[in-house]
């Protein structure tokens, strides 16, 4: 290995992407998840980064032609129990475009600590070119720092040389085997009284009403390259019987920060088929 | 001082005026084989030139009173005029360029830190771009070394960026110079990007490698005028246990991106991320590395958030005061916070 070899001269006009399978989320990421990079998805629970990240698995599956990577995908999960009826539900929609069974190209593994994570980065050196992966989903990230550490400042110290550790060889697997990486990310609650440090597009985060911010804190924010946040906000719908009100949630989905993308967002809705983007803000749905 | 006067043959004289080589000054500090590359002459050709060169400034010095102890050494007065004559890259947002003095100065390092989503990647961008406008527009016509550590870099973001750039020197021949229009060719937004250096490093090891590896390059290449790294922290943020290694790994590097930024008179811009640190009582943010990191960078750039702008505040600086101005990232890359918003605000 010489210095030279790490030029990369010229440079390619286009970075491959990963489709959402839906061309709203996609115009959203200007084309879909960026492969060589790692994109970070922040909601609080019940939000869809479950349902967004399964959608990936099966979509990176699909051939360039339609925006996939024609290739596995590897999902390692640190939230339990792993959602198969929902995969398998959502892989029928995929069945007919692809000649095998697409659950058979995703290869799941669980995660019980951090440790654990770190433990396992390695094997992707001979895993990633034998399996054919392209896309590798983390999720949870904040679930495997839940709990381990104290708040002390030695302990936090350890910790966050944890984070740039952990991002520090996804990156180099991402780079090496030109993989797109999504990671979900939990959020906590922001007290009113202590000042909050901006990061990103927008001065606060909000979700289900309540003021939050991405777990994990300031020096994980420099793990990722791409960070997404989603929220849900709960709306009446009236016109119903007056005993009985409706209650609708909306969610969001929005660029926080990315090297790429301005600021910009967009509504979406679960279906049974998966995570689809809405048109506009008016309830009108695509 | 004059080429013109030089003991030397008419051909070299015409060679070397055709060159650049105008006074005895810009001869002084260069190599023998430098020159020879850009005479397109023999090396020995090359040192009788540099010996008459220091025979004549020897005797000059002297009648002028001055004692240059070494060969390459210059006076203050030299440099100020060599300041004032240099050209800054600029940023693409006027009040920046204000509070900077004019931009990016070449021969200094520049520290640029602030938290993720501030615009630290955008302006690295920027300035990669902003690097190649040609000398007829006011810029500097180099080249870039993107140094990446972190693979924030987006071809696509480059090319939007290279777009707007070549679109405002398009408009400037418009308003300026409607009769030379034909002759002007514009850059393609893509020969910006071959003149883009990229280098993905995903190691600290790799990192000083290419650093070290850096005056090779650059002295083949010609004209690169910007250096970038982004970011100079990001691998040294893992588990380094032996911090004093960390210390003198970090001190070398900075080291020898000063000797380049002097040896080829090229700006070198390594951003930096924020870290938290407790201080009485309390924590404040601070760019990452620690103290005795603060003294490798000539100018200390913080990127901030006030309310919903981006502001810029020079930290640090040899020469200039402290001040901050606002700025924006836009679809076309840095530029100056549109003072429109400011008055929605207000109502």
């Amino acid at each position: 290995m010489r210095p030279e070899d790490l030029l990369r001269h010229p440079l390619p006009t286009q970075t491959p992407k990963l489709t959402f399978g839906c061309s709203l989320l996609d115009r959203l990421l200007g084309g879909g998840i960026p492969c060589h990079s790692i994109t970070e998805i922040v909601a609080e629970s019940g939000t869809g980064k479950t349902q967004l990240s399964l959608q990936l698995l099966l979509a990176a599956q699909l051939p360039a032609s339609r925006g996939g990577l024609s290739a596995s995908s590897l999902y390692l999960h640190s939230e339990f129990p792993f959602p198969f009826r929902r995969l398998h539900q959502l892989s029928l929609f995929y069945k007919t475009d692809l000649p095998h069974d697409p659950l058979e190209r995703i290869f799941v593994q669980p995660l019980h600590s951090a440790d654990h994570l770190l433990d396992l980065l390695p094997r992707l050196d001979f895993l990633v070119p034998k399996l054919n992966i392209k896309l590798i989903v983390i999720d949870s990230v904040a679930a495997l720092f839940r709990g381990e550490f104290e708040n002390t400042p030695l302990e936090l110290k350890r910790r966050s040389s944890m984070f740039f550790k952990i991002s520090s060889k996804l990156r180099f697997y991402s780079h090496k085997f030109g993989l797109a990486v999504v990671l979900t990310n939990q959020v906590v609650d922001v007290m009113q009284s202590s000042d909050n440090l901006r990061i990103g597009n927008s001065a606060f985060l909000c979700s289900s009403g309540r003021r939050v911010c991405a777990a994990l804190g300031l020096s994980w924010a420099n793990c990722v390259n791409t960070r997404l946040f989603m929220w849900r906000e709960e709306g009446r719908v009236g016109e119903d019987c007056e005993s009985f009100e409706r209650m609708q949630t909306r969610r969001f989905i929005r660029v926080v920060f990315a090297p790429h993308l301005p600021d910009s967002s967009c509504e979406f809705v679960i279906r049974k088929e998966g995570v689809l983007g809405c048109i506009d803000d008016n309830g009108q749905r695509k | 001082m004059e080429v013109s006067t030089l003991p030397i043959s008419a051909s070299h004289r015409g060679k070397l005026i055709s060159s650049g080589y105008t006074s005895l000054s810009s001869l002084s500090s260069v190599s023998p084989s430098r020159l020879a590359q850009d005479l397109k002459i023999s090396e020995n050709e090359a040192v009788e030139i540099l010996k008459v060169v220091s025979r004549r400034s020897g005797s000059e010095k002297i009648e002028n009173g001055n004692h240059a102890i070494m060969n390459g050494a210059q006076t203050a007065w030299d440099m100020l005029h060599e300041e004032e004559s240099s050209v800054c890259i600029t940023t693409s947002c006027s009040d920046l360029d204000v509070i900077l003095g004019g931009g990016i100065h070449c021969k200094e390092v520049t520290e640029i830190g602030g938290v993720p989503g501030i615009g630290k990647t955008q302006l690295g961008i920027q300035l990669a771009v902003n690097v190649q406008i040609p000398s007829g527009y006011g810029g500097l016509g180099g080249k870039a070394i993107y140094i990446d550590t972190e693979g924030s870099f987006m071809v696509e973001r480059a090319l939007q960026i290279a777009e707007a750039c070549a679109q405002d020197m398009l408009e400037y021949d418009n308003l300026l110079r409607k009769d030379s229009q034909a002759c002007r060719v514009i850059k393609q937004p893509k020969a910006f990007l071959e003149n883009i250096f990229y280098f993905r490093v995903c190691t600290y090891t790799e990192q000083i490698a290419v650093i070290n590896y850096l005056e090779k390059f650059i002295s083949e290449q010609k004209d690169v005028k910007v250096v970038i790294v982004d970011s100079i922290t990001f691998h040294f943020r893992q588990d380094f246990e032996d911090m004093a290694l960390r210390t003198r790994l970090l001190g070398g590097m900075a080291l020898k991106l000063m000797k380049l930024a002097k040896q080829f008179k090229l700006a070198v811009v390594l951003l930096n991320q924020v870290t938290t640190k407790y201080k009485e009582g309390s924590f404040q943010l601070t760019l990452a590395l620690g103290d005795s990191w603060s003294h490798a960078s000539t100018n200390r750039i913080i990127l901030h958030w006030n309310g919903d702008e981006r502001y810029a505040y020079l930290d640090k600086s040899p020469s200039l005061q402290s001040a901050s101005a606002p700025y924006a990232v836009t679809g076309k890359g840095i530029r100056n916070a549109a003072p429109n918003c400011k008055r929605v605000k207000l109502m």
